[in-house]
């Protein structure tokens, strides 16, 4: 008798962990399945779930479009030239903040952490007429030079707790042979922490090849916009036919990376998110 | 070749490069030379200088990206600055703020619009993270597998891509959720379901608007209209009574970093606790609201003060859903979204440095509330 409940009982659960992960995962599937449809089946009622005739037209066409293929040379352009620097100056200051012992280091860290309570949205108007003035509107630059000082409190508070349990006495000893503190960061610190570092630079990686409203501000031209600002304007209310499996194709492009990123470092992510409660 | 702007960024990371670490330098070496006049010893001041160097880059950015922009926009609050007029601003006092809390329908609809998504959809999320918890913390074989799946949607997240797909999906007439509900409703239990679930949520949304608008004509409508006819469907992105209902819908989507955070509080408690209580008999759905639920409550009270930050915060959705769509714009227009429309579309800098100063003292206030409150609910016995 208890077995059989047993049995039932994870019948039902699994039921229901798969309901939901297809629930889910839904949209990932509907954007693949609309982007093989024509414009009449993605805008005719009745259910498709899988188009009988899948085309592959639209990925032709995009091929062809020199905006989208523009776009997206820029979405990787910046957000690498964006990754490197504000991955490299987060490492740093990590480690000042974990392996050093300076006067003042307990009152930044918390001015530190005290950043993380002020909205972006606070800065943005701002920094918008700042970079006005110094001629960087419409150009790359606000979107990433601010990044290389260290854009990212959350960022540098997860590294830091990783970067403080590396035993003590692997510095000192080094520090008696002889090395500076600079070779002690980047030859002993930062090898060791491969993980952490792999997480942070997922975390950067989505919000900055997600982010909108910073290319939306910055970028005032049609060659210069990235994915997400381009593929906004295939979607257009006043067209009176939505040109859905273009822009589901578009859509998918985009997405790909994400997902790549996300496999490889799935099992680093949700150990983090749990260890340190961020918003990813 | 110095007009492309690919080799102009370049230059510009590398030349930002180097003005960090020349200015990281110096301030390291005032940090030194001015615990050398303390009479530190040469050891300790190599720390010194070496624990400023690596921090100085983000003592620079606070500086020049926080601290004098922050300045600069508080005191823009209170002039009319306007970035194209070439005017320089005039001091306007209090005003901003005045017209801003008393005198603008926009931003009542985006903090009558922020409320709602935070007494309506807010607890859907956190009921439906904690649902999807409470599954996987079953420990069943292939746990893992569903983790990902549910925190997929998280990384996808707002991404202008994905939100266009829920505007496909979400379509009134040819959407495939609609499809999906009206194939289900042939049958008859689910079909009353779904219209109670229509009825309530036309009930709260017209509530909700009536507050906005001052009057209740439209509220007093849908009560009178009754209980929704056997074929409605859900409007979604077409009536200002849905609009909002729509970013719930994404915000319940997205919710697998709270549910990753609930997994976390049900997996810290002890397990002694669960195995006491079935030996005494208790059914599974009393150990979880006798002895689960009252663990996690700081876990809930962590994800609700971080859901309503979110909410408080919330832009791409509005953006990629409801832009130029006249209509709707107001029934789902949120702080951010109307801080970005004056601020860039009128370029009015002093307004909407106002507006960023409210969302910022909001955003502290109610945080601030929220952990006076935990006192009353929060349980933190075991930790």
């Amino acid at each position: 008798m208890k077995k059989t409940f047993k049995i039932v009982k994870s019948l039902v659960l699994y039921i229901l962990l798969t309901f939901s992960s297809i629930i889910m995962c839904f949209p990932l599937f509907w954007m693949i399945s609309s982007s093989l449809k024509t414009v009449q089946e993605t805008n005719s009622p009745g259910i498709t779930w899988v188009p009988a005739h899948p085309t592959l037209q639209a990925y032709i066409d995009i091929f062809h479009n020199t905006n989208f293929l523009r776009a997206y040379g820029n979405s990787v352009f910046y957000v690498t030239l964006a990754l490197f620097g504000t991955l490299i100056s987060i490492a740093a200051v990590a480690y000042a903040f974990s392996r050093v012992s300076w006067p003042g280091r307990n009152l930044v860290f918390f001015l530190m952490l005290s950043t993380m309570m002020i909205p972006a949205q606070a800065l943005i108007v701002p920094q918008y007429v700042f970079f006005n003035k110094i001629h960087w509107v419409g150009t790359f630059n606000p979107l990433i030079i601010p990044g290389y000082f260290a854009g990212g409190a959350a960022m540098i508070f997860l590294l830091r707790q990783s970067m403080a349990q590396i035993p003590k006495e692997l510095d000192e000893s080094a520090i008696v042979d002889g090395a500076t503190h600079f070779q002690i960061w980047w030859e002993i610190i930062l090898p060791l922490l491969k993980a952490p570092l792999a997480t942070i630079a997922t975390f950067l990686f989505v919000g900055l090849w997600n982010s909108l409203l910073t290319p939306l501000m910055y970028l005032q031209t049609i060659d210069m916009y990235t994915l997400p600002v381009y593929i906004s304007t295939l979607f257009n209310i006043n067209q009176t036919v939505q040109p859905w499996p273009t822009i589901m194709t578009a859509a998918v492009l985009t997405t790909i990376p994400l997902i790549i990123v996300f496999f490889f470092a799935q099992r680093f992510i949700l150990e983090s998110v749990v260890v340190s409660g961020l918003k990813g | 070749m110095l007009n492309n702007p690919y080799i102009k960024v370049l230059f510009t990371a590398i030349g930002t490069i180097i003005f960090i670490l020349i200015g990281s330098y110096l301030i390291a070496q005032l940090a030194s030379f001015i615990a050398k006049l303390f009479g530190v010893k040469a050891r300790k001041r190599e720390n010194i200088f070496a624990g400023y160097f690596f921090a100085s880059p983000w003592i620079i950015g606070f500086l020049i990206f926080v601290v004098v922009p922050l300045g600069f926009s508080l005191y823009w609050s209170f002039t009319d600055y306007r970035v194209t007029s070439g005017q320089p601003a005039q001091w306007v006092g209090f005003q901003n703020y005045t017209t801003l809390l008393t005198n603008d329908d926009n931003f009542k609809a985006s903090l009558y619009n922020t409320l709602y998504l935070t007494v309506f959809g807010l607890p859907l999320e956190i009921a439906f993270a904690l649902f999807l918890a409470v599954l996987l913390n079953q420990k069943l074989k292939g746990e893992k597998i569903f983790r990902m799946a549910f925190y997929l949607p998280v990384v996808l997240g707002f991404n202008t891509a994905v939100l266009l797909c829920w505007r496909l999906m979400l379509n009134t007439g040819t959407g495939i959720i609609n499809q999906i509900l009206r194939a289900l409703s042939s049958f008859g239990p689910f079909n009353y379901l779904m219209r109670a679930c229509i009825y309530i949520q036309e009930i709260v949304s017209g509530f909700f608007l009536g507050l906005n608008n001052g009057n209740f004509n439209l509220l007093d409508k849908i009560l009178a209209a009754g209980f929704p006819a056997p074929n409605r469907v859900p409007l979604w992105v077409q009536s200002p009574l849905w609009s909002k209902m729509s970013v719930v819908m994404l915000i319940i989507w997205g919710c697998g970093t709270m549910m990753l955070i609930f997994l976390a509080g049900l997996n810290n408690i002890p397990k002694e606790l669960h195995e006491a209580a079935e030996v005494d008999g208790a059914t599974s759905w009393q150990r979880f609201w006798k002895i689960s639920f009252p663990l996690i409550s700081p876990y809930i009270f962590y994800n609700l003060v971080v859901g309503m930050i979110a909410s408080l915060q919330i832009f791409e959705p509005i953006y990629v859903l409801y832009r130029d769509n006249q209509p709707l714009v107001s029934s789902a227009i949120s702080m951010v979204y109307y801080l970005w429309q004056k601020s860039f579309s009128h370029f009015e800098i002093g307004y909407g440095s106002a507006i960023s100063w409210l969302v910022l003292i909001i955003i502290l206030v109610v945080t601030l509330i929220q952990f006076w409150l935990q006192n009353k609910w929060v349980n933190y016995d075991v930790y």
